[in-house]
């Protein structure tokens, strides 16, 4: 329980220092209220309606009354418009979230289901051709930043072989399946190879580590098939590390997708952020990063609260250093 | 990263490395090392060196100024001289059918001069933005390790608070808050608000990398000898612990490099980065993409030295980090 408070009181300071940095950046933008207002309509809208603007924004009160605004409206969903076309922001972000959260999911699942069966398959003959192979690969992927495989993908499998179409839409699975199926595979692919990388060297390294424990060797004595005791008895002890990188990449993925939805055209968070910016809507980025960064705080604190859980020797190992 | 620590520092620690990888490793070494050094001498001599084709300084933004391959100055995409399977969409009389290493792009550019002049801002900004993080991030790592205690509660807590956002959304908000996004003033962005948002990026893993090797060296004889004779904690810092954690800094260094050279592509990429007339390797690829059909060689020749380049550097990380016995497994 005294570890549980500990974490607690971290989170709530940083909750409140990620909270008080965005909604404070506003006054660090520079001229500001005019890029707002030529957004809004330039000289086309009326007096009011700027003054009307600029209140709502609480620009002119003092850092702590802004502070205060913020979080009431951030807490009371009282998110406001977008400053060009009126449209409200919480729509705009639960449209992007949609698309992003399924992107995160189709790509984790993917590099789970490449990387769990490479990693044993390396880890039980280490040092041999397939472990080598597989290394070097990863290696590979780890240097590809996604902006460089994206066009080699769209290269390969829209232009020169004409399978997939080059700009992804978001398909409705129900639907079409197979429509949904071509439109998300190159940008699944593309966050997921890079990732599939990560997870098979660390699953590969603690899996190295569990076969050389005597419980591996008491099993091969029993006679128990090569199978049953590389998924059976090995890889459940080794899956710590995976396990935890691929919770913590949950909600980086969410806000990392920015460069594969701009690249396919989905119109995912990430990319409204990015023509959020271009478009001078900082009301729209200060939520959706606020947002981000809160989902991806609390995840890695439910991520703590889960393995102190699971194993008391990290609560031990934690409440010591 | 704040991590759960791993159940395998419970464990036995693993067995040494297979010798046979050696020999392997010091062929890729020295190509890792040939490379890197070829493309810095171009990119710092690119007005320069004669392979490089330059009309006037890249700096400048006058319409003329160009990286026209000599007798070859048609605005056409031209395939690479070597890539015998492609030929340009545009045929033009009086002008060879492939030009350049690298090809040309749609303004008939020299790809291979534009990706040398872009490699100067890449590895200018990568370099200037791991010098600064190295800085601000070893002090505070060096801090935090050597006092321990509150201060260490209190640097823990402000990483926290820079590791609460996803690494390129911190970014990108950085750039996209501090520097005139909107596209009259776009042109002229400099690369300030670019190396602050990498280095803001790159400052939480350094400090808990110092940090973590500063503890082990706070402990040992050589610094309660250097407390019993009298010296003072800023100098036993600098004196007795910085030459000790200097070589895991500089090997984390190296690759943390490689990873802001990756992201400031992807701000490149994004738009977010200098713009042209000064190229960059993400903004290159950018650019290139929506011409795939016609002209691959344009986003994918600038995206493979990029590809070589970061595979070099971590490579050559690798080397280091098993030369120097780093074990601290960050990210």
């Amino acid at each position: 329980m005294r570890y549980f408070g500990q974490k607690f009181v971290q989170l709530l300071i940083v909750v409140v220092a990620v909270t008080f940095t965005v909604s404070l950046a506003l006054a660090a933008v520079p001229n500001s209220k005019e890029r707002i207002l030529a957004t809004k309509g330039g000289g086309a809208i009326t007096q009011a309606d700027r003054t009307a603007v600029l209140e709502s924004l609480h620009l002119n009160d003092g850092v702590v009354q802004q502070y205060g605004y913020f979080v009431k409206d951030l807490v009371t969903v009282n998110w406001g418009t977008t400053f060009g076309g009126n449209q409200s922001i919480r729509t705009s972000i639960w449209d992007g979230l949609k698309v992003s959260l399924r992107l995160m999911i189709y790509a984790q699942l993917l590099a789970l289901a490449i990387a769990i069966p490479v990693a044993i398959a390396a880890a039980y003959r280490q040092g041999g051709l397939f472990d080598r192979i597989s290394t070097t690969m990863s290696f590979g992927f780890l240097a590809t930043p996604n902006y460089i495989l994206a066009p080699v993908l769209i290269l390969l499998f829209s232009i020169t072989w004409k399978f997939l179409p080059s700009q992804s839409t978001d398909a409705p699975f129900f639907d079409s399946p197979w429509q949904h199926f071509r439109n998300y595979v190159m940008p699944t692919v593309v966050l997921a190879l890079p990732l599939a990388a990560t997870y098979m060297r660390l699953l590969r390294a603690d899996l190295v580590n569990t076969l050389q424990s005597d419980f591996i060797t008491t099993a091969r004595a029993k006679g128990l098939s090569t199978n049953r005791i590389l998924y059976g008895h090995a890889l459940r002890p080794s899956l710590f590390s995976l396990l935890t990188a691929a919770a913590v990449n949950v909600g980086a993925l969410v806000g990392g997708s920015i460069v594969v939805e701009t690249a396919f055209g989905l119109n995912g968070l990430g990319r409204k952020t990015v023509e959020g910016i271009f478009r001078n809507e900082f009301r729209l980025i200060q939520i959706t990063v606020v947002v981000l960064a809160l989902v991806y705080v609390l995840l890695n604190f439910f991520v703590d609260i889960a393995y102190s859980w699971l194993d008391p020797r990290v609560r031990a190992a934690r409440t010591l250093s | 990263m704040q991590t759960t620590p791993s159940i395998n520092t419970l464990l036995p620690a693993a067995a040494a490395k297979p010798k046979r990888f050696r020999k392997r490793g010091k062929v890729t070494k020295w190509l890792a090392i040939t490379w890197l050094v070829l493309l810095t001498f171009t990119a710092v001599g690119a007005s320069k060196v004669p392979w490089v084709y330059h009309d006037c300084s890249q700096f400048a933004v006058k319409k003329e100024c160009s990286t026209h391959i000599k007798g070859s100055a048609f605005k056409s995409e031209k395939p690479p001289v070597w890539a015998t399977f492609s030929e340009s969409s545009k045929k033009l009389k009086g002008s060879p059918a492939r030009a350049g290493f690298f090809g040309t792009d749609t303004n008939g550019f020299d790809i291979f001069s534009r990706a040398m002049f872009g490699a100067r801002n890449s590895l200018l900004i990568g370099f200037l933005s791991i010098l600064f993080g190295l800085l601000i991030g070893g002090a505070f790592g060096l801090a935090a390790g050597f006092y321990g205690g509150r201060v260490d509660k209190i640097i823990d807590t402000i990483m926290n608070v820079f590791l609460a956002f996803p690494a390129l959304l911190l970014a990108i908000f950085i750039v996209g808050f501090f520097s005139d996004s909107s596209p009259e003033k776009a042109a002229n962005r400099s690369i300030g608000p670019i190396i602050l948002a990498l280095v803001v990026l790159s400052i939480p893993p350094l400090t808990r990398l110092v940090r973590a090797n500063t503890i082990v060296y706070a402990q040992r004889e050589f610094v309660t000898a250097a407390h019993s004779i009298g010296a003072g904690n800023t100098r036993i810092i600098i004196k007795e612990i910085l030459p000790n954690v200097m070589p895991a800094m500089l090997t984390f260094a190296l690759t943390g490099m490689a990873v802001l050279i990756v992201a400031e592509g992807a701000l490149a990429y994004l738009g977010l980065s200098v713009n042209a007339p000064s190229a960059t390797w993400g903004s290159m690829i950018f650019a290139g993409q929506k011409k795939l059909e016609n002209a691959w060689w344009i986003s994918i020749m600038p995206a493979i030295t990029m590809f070589l380049t970061v595979l070099s550097i971590n490579l050559l990380g690798d080397v280091l980090s098993d030369r120097f016995r780093v074990r601290e497994a960050i990210g």
